[in-house]
């Protein structure tokens, strides 16, 4: 029977071994050209691709917004339903609210933020990168919400008790007691959180759209690697195809490292 | 009040706080429950603006929209009866090949495993949710349907006499690609939470079993299994929540035709891949259609969800419902939809 | 005390990139994206989307004009999607396939020029071993071939075309596109031109329901399935086909000969087909003697005014005239046959003059571009 359990996590790995390897296979290569990483795609038919430097920025600043809007929304929601709403009806509705929004297909958000900003041309832009980061953030706030109100449970209310026993004002609890007893969590939780948001493509579709060259106008279209991974793949060229593989092997490793990252802080902080 | 030795002007205990004390604590208060409303208030509205967007198709087709069976973009007809058939195949698939596989593993790591191993493999499994879901789908395109397309043909002609299951010609692309790539993308959440349902069985049932002389399998079937299972099926409907609005990975290896397909092998479609396919280029009642298809999907994975928490609630007894699982549900697996 | 680090610092990472971004949006010198503010009046940024059968032209000559301080980002989404887009004004031009019919016009928030660009052949390339070259096909074949009653490929109608020719009993494969696609309107609209029955049972349309055939995503996807499946057929586009070294047919065009998509061929197609005034001319079956018969032009769509429709900046519309202007001039050079030209057919001059003369009309609020 041990064998036969031993053999389903086996098999259960075997996807992730397979699928690194496909892309170490395919990608690696690109790593080691000159320019891939710091130089923009050209869009050039003919001459040098160019390299992917304007996808990997535009990816971090994307997910960099949308961590700057979801992060602190999401860890106050969750300290509401922790502190002051705790079983309260408005606080139930407020997680199944939560709850559904875990469900939604990434997608809908970012269609969501097509009709709502992209369509009404909402700031004097069509697509822009700051509305693909609120789709994204839109993605990520669950998460953020449903992580922080698990760890900030498990800070022990005798903490809290004390330190309003000592006349600290609920507000000092919350940000001299409670935050910082439950950071690590919270942070593990934010992590996870952005490298979801990285991975994303579905969100950027309709909201960011793409461009080739470098640009940190958040009122401008941008490139991203999800989106540059979908439409190089489609190339006729098969030189911008392997770009699309070393942009997939490029992102992968960059979730990957916040993945590791996050479970090494939440291993080192539990017991 | 009567004055007295802990009074202060105004007949206030000197422990109360003053008023301008209070205010930062009301700020947060009311700050902190603005951001909880402002999360009702943008699911309500997103609600509303997706059913604005959809009313137009379900006036025209009604409930023949869900149910009917013609998707025919060029003469504007929309009965989706065929994607939602899709998708719902594609998700059982999923969870036929996936939960056995997750279960069995967080079984293994939980109770079997040696106890170094336990940690790096439970970070292997979950790192299945690392990888983005247009990597899952391209590696389902150059890697995997073609490789199992010899197996699928042998497969289909060897089972033939199964309804459904054999006797097709098996496409590159079809609904067991697509529900094998779904069943990797949820192998982790239901692992994870499997194993955390696992961890909360209390070691006195299990040392009761061993007691009684149960083999270490005897025993997890015995004592581990049944008082997870409401946990587990909790798991097995979340990971079903999020194969059915898995847009990217199966755009790219369904196939994408709008029938009802006739075999296990056949190329179908779903609810989530057609919203990607057809969107940028739809207009007017084609949009709506679009849109529709995104409402039936929030309202499917709405009723998995309900299921699911409803389920895990259940099953862990005497620890808070979703605490126990909420970190693994929130933060674990980042497959994306 | 080291997770308080940690956060702290990412905190401030984030932020930091955050404030970048926004600082930056006057110094950029890509220019806003969209239609916001505007830069000098010829250089700055254009967004554009449609025709993935374009998409590699429209990319080089973005690649080009770089270096003249034009960036011009092209989103390959297709056709359909390309003119929802113009029709929402999110992105300063269109690439598409299909010309605007009289209700694509009525969404567009206002006049909207049309101006042919190129054409390019839509092969009916196959996979089938010990048949390397030469095979013939006609229309109604074809037509039957992707309605499923042709299902081998040694069936008599297609031996009847290619006597002479040795064709294994191998099962026929049909390959078509999943997604919307302006090359499927190419395609399908010359089925409905040869065969009345295709017309009638299917239809054409960038999307249509396919009696047969697998589906895959984009030219690519098509391409990858025909080469992975013994047998299969599927129309891709020429770039795609000559790119991947595939085989494809020769098809019999509308003066009875069996012509091969070569660069002449596609050109071909330009000589002889009516030009109405609004430039909405279509390539396909053209009367040409020598033409290759599915041949697919494309279009850049832009409005006539776009400040006032658009809600682009004055420096925006002289950047799109800039980029128009090197479209069906310097640009068409890049077009042709030779071993550093893009596989498309360039326009012929008079319809290179037309297009110029079109241009001209193009205002920004009233008012000529500079």
């Amino acid at each position: 029977m041990r064998g036969t359990l031993f053999a389903a996590t086996i098999v259960a790995l075997i996807p992730l071994v397979l699928v690194i390897y496909y892309l170490l296979h395919k990608g690696l290569s690109l790593w080691f050209t000159s320019g891939f990483f710091t130089t923009d795609p050209t869009g050039s038919f003919f001459g040098n691709p160019g390299g992917i430097r304007s996808a990997i920025l535009g990816s971090l600043v994307i997910v960099a917004l949308a961590t700057v809007i979801s992060i602190p929304i999401g860890i106050g929601v969750a300290l509401y339903l922790t502190e002051y709403g705790k079983q309260s009806w408005f606080a139930n509705t407020v997680r199944y609210f939560v709850d559904v929004m875990t469900g939604v297909p990434s997608i809908m958000f970012g269609l969501f933020i097509y009709i709502v900003l992209v369509t009404s041309r909402f700031g004097g832009s069509g697509y822009a990168a700051w509305k693909g980061a609120v789709a994204l953030a839109l993605l990520m706030l669950p998460i953020v919400i449903r992580s922080a109100e698990v760890v900030l449970l498990l800070v022990p209310s005798s903490l809290r008790e004390a330190a309003l026993a000592l006349g600290a004002p609920r507000w000092r609890v919350v940000f001299q007691v409670v935050l910082p007893t439950s950071l690590s969590g919270l942070l593990t939780g934010s992590l996870l959180a952005i490298a979801r948001g990285m991975g994303e493509t579905a969100p950027l579709l309709f909201t960011v759209a793409t461009a080739f060259g470098l640009t940190f106008n958040l009122n401008s279209q941008m490139n991203t690697m999800p989106f540059l991974i979908f439409t190089d793949i489609t190339s006729p060229r098969a030189a911008i195809q392997n770009i699309a593989w070393g942009t997939a092997l490029t992102l992968v490793t960059i979730v990957l490292i916040f993945n590791l990252f996050a479970r090494l802080i939440a291993s080192r902080s539990s017991a | 009040m009567e004055a007295s030795a802990t009074t202060v002007s105004g007949g206030r205990s000197a422990l109360e706080r003053s008023p301008a004390g209070r205010l930062p604590d009301r700020v947060l208060k009311w700050g902190l429950s603005g951001l909880a409303a402002l999360i009702l208030i943008l699911i309500v509205y997103f609600f509303i603006r997706l059913v604005g967007q959809s009313g137009h198709v379900f006036s025209t087709y009604g409930l023949n929209f869900v149910f009917g069976n013609n998707w025919d973009v060029s003469r504007n007809i929309y009965h989706g009866g065929a994607l939602l058939f899709g998708t719902i195949v594609t998700s059982v698939i999923a969870l036929i090949i996936g939960v056995p596989v997750a279960v069995a593993s967080a079984v293994f790591i939980n109770e079997l495993c040696p106890r170094r191993l336990r940690s790096p493999l439970s970070i292997l499994v979950d790192l299945l949710a690392a990888v983005p879901s247009v990597v899952y789908g391209l590696w389902g395109v150059f890697v995997l349907a073609p490789r199992l397309l010899p197996a699928e043909k042998w497969f289909a002609s060897t089972f033939s006499f199964i309804p459904w299951i054999g006797g097709g010609v098996p496409q590159l692309y079809n609904y067991f690609i697509a529900g094998l790539i779904l069943a990797i993308m949820i192998l982790p959440i239901v692992s994870a939470i499997s194993r955390e349902v696992i961890a909360t069985v209390p070691q006195a049932d299990k040392e009761a079993a061993l007691a009684l002389g149960a083999t270490r399998w005897e025993m997890i079937r015995m004592a581990v299994l049944p008082y997870s299972r409401p946990g587990i099926t909790g798991g097995a409907m979340l990971g079903m929540g999020r194969a059915i609005g898995e847009t990217i990975a199966v755009v790219l290896v369904i196939g994408s035709a709008p029938k009802i397909g006739s075999h296990l092998f056949a190329q179908g479609y779903t609810l989530a891949a057609v919203i990607a396919n057809e969107f940028g280029e739809a207009t007017g009642i084609h949009t709506s259609a679009l849109f529709a298809a995104g409402l039936v999907l929030f309202v499917l994975t709405l009723i998995v969800n309900v299921i699911a928490r409803w389920f895990i609630n259940r099953g862990s007894h005497g620890t808070r419902g979703t605490g126990a699982t909420g970190m693994t549900i929130a933060s674990g697996p980042a497959s994306e939809h | 005390m080291k997770p308080r680090l940690i956060a702290l610092t990412a905190t401030a990472l984030a932020l930091a990139l955050v404030v970048a971004a926004c600082g930056s949006s006057s110094k950029t010198t890509n220019g806003s994206g969209g239609s916001s503010g505007g830069s000098s009046s010829g250089s700055g940024t254009i967004n554009g989307a449609g025709s993935t059968l374009a998409a590699p032209i429209y990319q080089q000559w973005g690649s080009t004009l770089k270096g003249q301080g034009l960036t011009v980002n092209f989103n390959p989404v297709g056709s359909g999607a390309g003119q929802t887009s113009l029709a929402a004004a999110t992105v300063d031009f269109a690439g598409s396939d299909p010309s605007l019919k009289p209700s694509d016009k009525a969404k567009m928030k206002g006049a909207v020029l049309q101006f042919p660009v190129a054409a390019g052949a839509i092969t009916v390339s196959y996979n089938l071993t010990g048949v390397k070259s030469g095979l013939k096909l006609d229309g109604p074949t074809v037509s039957k071939i992707f309605q499923g009653t042709i299902k081998t490929w040694n069936d008599p109608a297609i031996k009847a075309l290619n006597p002479g020719m040795s064709l294994p009993a191998t099962n026929i494969t049909v390959v078509h596109r999943s997604d919307s696609s302006g090359t499927t309107q190419g395609f399908t609209t010359w089925l409905s031109d040869v065969d009345p029955s295709w017309k009638s049972s299917v239809g054409e349309g960038k999307d249509v329901n396919w009696p047969t055939g697998t589906g895959g995503k984009g030219n690519s996807g098509v391409a990858a399935v025909v080469k992975q499946t013994q047998g299969a057929i599927g129309y891709v586009e020429q770039a795609y086909a000559l790119e991947n070294g595939f085989t494809y047919a020769a098809i019999k065009n509308s003066a009875g000969s069996y012509v091969l998509p070569t660069i002449p061929n596609t050109s071909a197609a330009f000589l002889g087909i009516t030009v109405p005034p609004d430039l909405g001319i279509s390539t396909i079956n053209s009367p040409n003697a020598g033409a290759y018969p599915i041949v697919s032009q494309t279009f850049l769509d832009a409005y006539k005014d776009p400040c006032k429709d658009g809600g682009a900046s004055s420096g925006t519309a002289a950047a799109l005239k800039k980029f128009l202007t090197y479209a069906f001039g310097a640009g068409q050079q890049t077009l042709g046959a030779g071993s550093s030209q893009l596989p498309y057919a360039p326009l012929p001059s008079s319809l290179a003059d037309k297009d110029n003369t079109q241009l001209a009309t193009m205002v920004c609020n009233g008012s000529a571009i500079s």
